[in-house]
């Protein structure tokens, strides 16, 4: 079995799933919701088994490498691979899509809505693992279609526009990305004697320093606006609050990802002049949007905004950490990213239990829900810790090496940054109090407990949480040498200090 | 005077011209398709019209067959009359493109005409005959064999575009197509006097040998603006567009599919022979014009289709914006990516037969039932006609460049092009199209909604019927739609090859 | 001093020309002014007949028989699409009497 290609694999089992599905007779929901999960199921094993196939150590270069011709003429290839940046974002999608379609209830037209959730995982699958730019793009754009449509088709009552908004924020940014994508290629060309959309090929290129910034420039606006980075982050709060809760719990946990996988592997890959040069804007607004992020969610009077904007304020950090150009800082990222996709999915999930219940997510509305659900008031107030990063579980990991790394190279953003995370507690802790506790009103007296079939699929994201928080080591000895090789290539001043020497000797 | 030129060695002996016949078979073939329909109109009882549509059918089809034996019979190239008619890769394609959407366009028609009880021999008699004049197109290399093919085209287009004589849209339609088109023709005729006045041959050889950028004298520059003023009315153009969203709207609709599918594209076909035969060192003179045009015809096609409210309309409009973008590689022809620039202006001319023909295939089918032309009445249609809904889904985004169905691969040829061209100039044009993909997203996506999101209108959700000839043009334009994203491969390894 | 005269008098090629150019000027304008479709018909024409003209004023210049060959190409085309162009305009006359392009507005937009 080991010239399975299963990362080819990985992208087109999800797609052939949605194929199937979308061919079945929709008079009998059950088989199409079961084939759906047996479909993403069969992905999430699969993207485990590429996880123990994983080589740890190694020079952080691209495994299980499956790489084959596809457009000729253009210099197109159906390139995939996987390193420590990818790796667990690869799992995280395949753990997370099988947990939203059984997490969450589309109410209506089920046969279209695991179709699509289907087709969106092959298409995250590709982004994560393409080694091509073409293709990556391909996937990226393919990413939006059915998003678009989940949130437009089976969101809340102002759908149609948020779908919209999201569908045309995130095409300007891919139109500027193609743009630059071509340019890149063909002045690449001149260089490499052929044309081809490979990455590691064309990483061998270099472009002259003004060149590269506009370049850099073009692909970061995508990235930016996926992200979302402020100011291009007005999209994310509608397009959260009017997604159904599977498209929320994706939307968050795995394509808010692809930003900052892009902006690693590609803006970072292509172009590391013009990476160190746009270093102090991005961190810049990196901490804006800590700060941002979470003074507007402690605002907010729809519990799911609030985990919306909290989600700006997460990805600050990450973007923040990205930017920083430390092994410590870069880790804390990439694994910032896993913990942020586990903690902000089992959050709307918790979030779409409650507004299921209740049907309104109005924190006003809500009360005293801990005396009667303990339960689920556990189990919100474990996530919601993790979210606000509490040392023992898995966010307090990720925010420490970001902020520990980051202070190395850039001391004063950190300092800003750090009140982020005070902030997070306020908000997140203020928001629980005004939910959970006190007495419950008539109406919230019969607000049910939490079942068996919901604790099942929260499960898994819950035991990430506790393993990630007690013991990040696996996960980091997978990432860092991958993140390591980056750093080097972006080539910025490492700092001389003891943890850093510390960190090197390790 | 008379006299003199009579005297003077006139005598020479008339040479018939050396004909290939099996370079001239698609054209040949056609002809004879045509006399057949118009014989067996005259025969047939009005019960058994339905005949007719089957013979041209074939026939489009019969035409195809010397193609492929053209194209793998291994000549490079075969040019006859002294080069004013050449048969090469190119002019294969084209022609092949257009035989195909011909096609579709007998299979869009046959109920339509059936139905609405029009003149079907005279339709198809005329139909089969602006392709011939399409498929002469391709390969005229000849100023004259250029107007000629034009006229032929065009002139049959002006009686099917006012086809339905009793409605006053279709008579306003034929007027404003027939007026707007022949004043077109006259402006492009005085450019090519005049081009013959610099150059002293119609030709496109010897022409394109005599004009060089920087000493080409007033006269030709005036010649090369007129004649491309005249095809941009034929591609609708802005500023020369205002004929097309009326005689789209007005005219019967599967005329329509062919208006902004075949006869748009034999005007694109002209404008490449022209360009890269006639003018390939005029770039000083069309470069700028036409760059300037494919930028302001994507974005008023664009902006203009947001605010419409019918779908022929707006697919109008559409057409037009999607002209900017096949517009958008020529504006660099001429220069270092011209090679590039005729690959992705010709895969664009397929992928775009492929997809506007399947979304017109699909507006037909559901007018059927709705009976209108409104895009509300299109509401929660993947409900009731799931296949439809999803084939109009693949269409429209095919057409806004979402991989992976064929739209991608056109975009991705025309910006491949401009960039390559490595001017500033390009670069601006690359910017201004990748905005206005965008832009597209605004009017394809509010169909997409539509289809998807908004309830039915009345609520009448009886399933949609579609006859078996609109179904094998649906299956058709969307399989193409599909193989053409999934593997462009089929489509470049022609079009790359092609050179002028 | 006769013979001078004459020869300053003879029609040059480039008269003919400079006649051709006012002809497709007025047909033109005309187009573009007049309202009824039967006058903007009859300017095409004007034009379509300039370029004969043209088209016969330089195969002259060149002594190139192929401009006044094209110039029966054109003028078949022009009757092809006289016959065709009063076929349409009749039968929108027919209909609406007395239309102008004005009146031919049912689509806007």
């Amino acid at each position: 079995m080991n010239n399975f290609p299963i990362l080819t694999a990985l992208v087109l089992v999800p797609a052939a799933g949605a194929l199937v599905v979308a061919l079945m007779s929709k008079r009998h929901p059950d088989i199409v919701k079961l084939a759906g999960v047996g479909f993403s199921v069969v992905t999430g094993a699969l993207s485990i088994w590429v996880l123990g196939k994983f080589h740890t150590g190694g020079d952080g270069s691209f495994q299980l490498v499956s790489q084959h011709s596809w457009i000729k003429q253009w210099g197109i290839g159906w390139h995939l691979g996987i390193d420590g940046i990818s790796l667990f974002l690869v799992v995280l999608t395949g753990i997370l899509f099988p947990i939203a379609l059984l997490g969450s209830d589309s109410h209506h037209d089920i046969k279209p809505y695991t179709a699509w959730i289907l087709l969106l995982e092959a298409g995250v699958m590709g982004s994560f693992l393409s080694l091509d730019l073409f293709l990556f793009f391909v996937f990226f754009e393919i990413v939006l279609v059915p998003m678009y449509f989940l949130i437009g088709g089976w969101g809340y009552d102002k759908r149609v526009y948020a779908a919209l908004k999201f569908f045309i924020y995130t095409m300007l940014g891919s139109a500027f990305m193609l743009v630059g994508i071509l340019t890149t290629v063909f002045l690449a060309k001149a260089q490499l004697g052929h044309i081809t959309f490979d990455l590691v090929e064309l990483q061998k290129a270099s472009f002259a320093v003004s060149t590269g910034r506009w370049l850099f420039l073009a692909f970061a606006i995508a990235f930016a606006v996926k992200v979302p980075i402020f100011p291009f982050h007005t999209w994310l709060p509608d397009a959260h609050t009017q997604a159904p809760t599977a498209g929320s719990v994706l939307l968050a946990g795995v394509m808010l990802k692809l930003g900052t996988y892009g902006l690693l592997r590609f803006s970072f890959g292509l172009f590391p002049e013009a990476t160190r040069y746009f270093r102090p804007l991005f961190l810049t607004l990196g901490v804006i949007g800590i700060l941002y992020g979470a003074i507007v969610a402690t605002m907010q009077k729809d519990l799911k905004r609030v985990v919306a904007y909290s989600s700006v304020a997460h990805m600050g950090f990450i973007v923040l950490g990205a930017f920083a150009f430390t092994g410590q800082a870069v880790s804390g990222s990439v694994l910032q990213m896993i913990n942020h996709g586990v903690s902000t999915g089992a959050l709307f999930l918790l979030v779409g239990m409650i507004s299921e219940r209740r049907h309104t997510r109005e924190i006003s509305q809500l009360k005293g829900l801990q005396s009667v659900a303990p339960i689920f008031a556990g189990v919100f107030t474990l996530v919601m810790l993790s979210s606000i990063g509490v040392p023992g579980l898995n966010g307090f990991v990720g925010e420490f090496m970001i902020l520990i790394g980051t202070f190395l190279t850039a001391r004063w953003w950190t300092v800003v940054a750090a009140a982020g995370v005070i902030l997070a507690a306020l908000y997140l802790l203020w928001a629980y109090q005004r939910v959970f506790h006190g007495q419950p009103d008539e109406a919230n007296k019969t607000f049910s407990e939490l079942k068996l079939k919901e604790a099942l699929v929260l499960a898994p994201l819950l035991g990430i949480i506790v393993f990630t928080g007690v013991y990040p080591k696996p996960m980091l000895d997978r990432i860092q040498p991958a993140v390591n090789k980056l750093v080097q290539h972006v080539d910025y001043p490492q700092p001389q200090s003891p943890i850093a020497a510390a960190e090197g000797g390790q | 005077m008379l006299s003199t030129l009579l005297a003077s060695d006139v005598v020479a002996p008339f040479s018939s011209p050396k004909i290939d016949y099996h370079a001239l078979a698609p054209e040949l073939v056609l002809a004879g398709v045509i006399v057949a329909v118009l014989l067996a109109d005259l025969f047939l009882e009005e019960s058994k019209k339905w005949v007719l549509s089957t013979i041209a059918g074939f026939g489009l089809l019969a035409a195809f067959i010397p193609i492929v034996t053209l194209a793998v019979s291994g000549h490079r190239a075969r040019s006859m009359f002294g080069g004013a008619y050449v048969v090469d890769t190119y002019s294969l394609l084209v022609k092949g493109i257009f035989l195909l959407a011909g096609y579709v366009v007998v299979l869009l028609s046959q109920n339509y005409l059936e139905e609405g009880d029009y003149y079907q021999g005279e339709y198809y008699f005329l139909l089969l005959s602006s392709i011939l004049g399409m498929v002469m197109m391709g390969s005229s290399r000849d100023l004259v064999t250029i107007f000629v093919s034009l006229e032929f085209l065009s002139i049959p287009a002006y009686m099917l575009a006012a086809w339905r004589k009793r409605d006053l849209k279709s008579n306003e339609a034929g007027t404003k197509y027939y007026l707007l088109g022949v004043f077109a023709s006259a402006v492009m005729l005085y450019g090519m006097s005049l081009l013959y006045g610099d150059t002293g041959t119609t030709i496109l050889k010897g022409i394109g040998a005599k004009l060089q950028n920087g000493s080409m004298s007033p006269v030709a520059v005036l010649g090369i603006v007129f004649v491309i003023i005249g095809f941009a009315f034929k591609v609708s153009a802005v500023p020369f567009h205002n004929w097309a969203p009326d005689t789209y709207q007005g005219a019967p609709t599967p005329i329509t599919a062919f208006l902004s599918v075949a006869s748009k594209a034999a005007g694109f076909v002209a404008l490449i022979n022209l360009i890269y035969v006639a003018f390939p060192h005029g770039g000083d003179v069309f470069q700028p014009m036409i760059g300037v045009m494919a930028a302001s015809t994507m974005t008023l096609g664009n902006v203009m289709a947001l605010r419409q409210t019918n779908i022929v309309r707006m697919l109008a409009y559409s057409s037009i914006s999607q002209g900017g973008f096949i517009l958008m590689p020529l504006a660099v022809a001429g220069g270092k990516s011209s090679g590039n620039a005729l690959t992705a202006i010709v895969t664009y001319l397929a992928v775009y037969a492929a997809t506007n023909l399947g979304l017109f295939a699909v507006i037909i089918a559901v007018s059927r039932k709705t009976r209108s032309g409104e895009v509300s009445s299109w509401g929660g249609l993947f409900s009731y006609a799931p296949l439809l809904g999803v084939l109009a889904t693949a269409f429209l985004a095919s057409l806004a460049g979402i991989p992976p169905l064929g739209g991608w691969v056109a975009k991705f040829g025309a910006f491949r092009a401009v960039i390559t061209s490595g001017t500033n100039w390009g670069y601006a044009l690359a910017i201004v199209g990748a905005v206005n993909s965008v832009i597209a997203f605004g009017y394809y996506g509010s169909l997409m909604r539509e289809i998807w999101m908004k309830p039915v209108p009345d609520g009448d959700t009886a399933p949609i019927r579609t006859p078996s000839s609109l179904n094998a043009a649906l299956m058709i334009c969307g399989g193409a739609t599909l193989a053409l994203g999934v593997v462009p491969g089929i489509i470049l390894r022609f079009s790359d090859i092609i050179k002028l | 001093m006769n013979a001078v005269m004459i020869a300053i008098i003879e029609p040059q090629p480039i008269w003919y020309l400079m006649l051709s150019a006012l002809l497709f000027s007025i047909g033109a304008f005309g187009v573009l002014v007049r309202r009824n479709p039967l006058i903007m018909f009859m300017c095409i024409e004007l034009m379509l007949n300039a370029v004969n003209l043209s088209f016969v004023a330089f195969s002259r210049i060149w002594g190139d028989i192929g401009g006044q060959s094209t110039v029966f190409f054109v003028l078949v085309v022009a009757a092809a699409e006289v016959v065709v162009g009063l076929g349409i305009i009749v039968s929108i006359l027919r209909r609406k009497p007395g239309a102008t392009a004005d009146d031919i507005s049912l689509m806007k937009g």
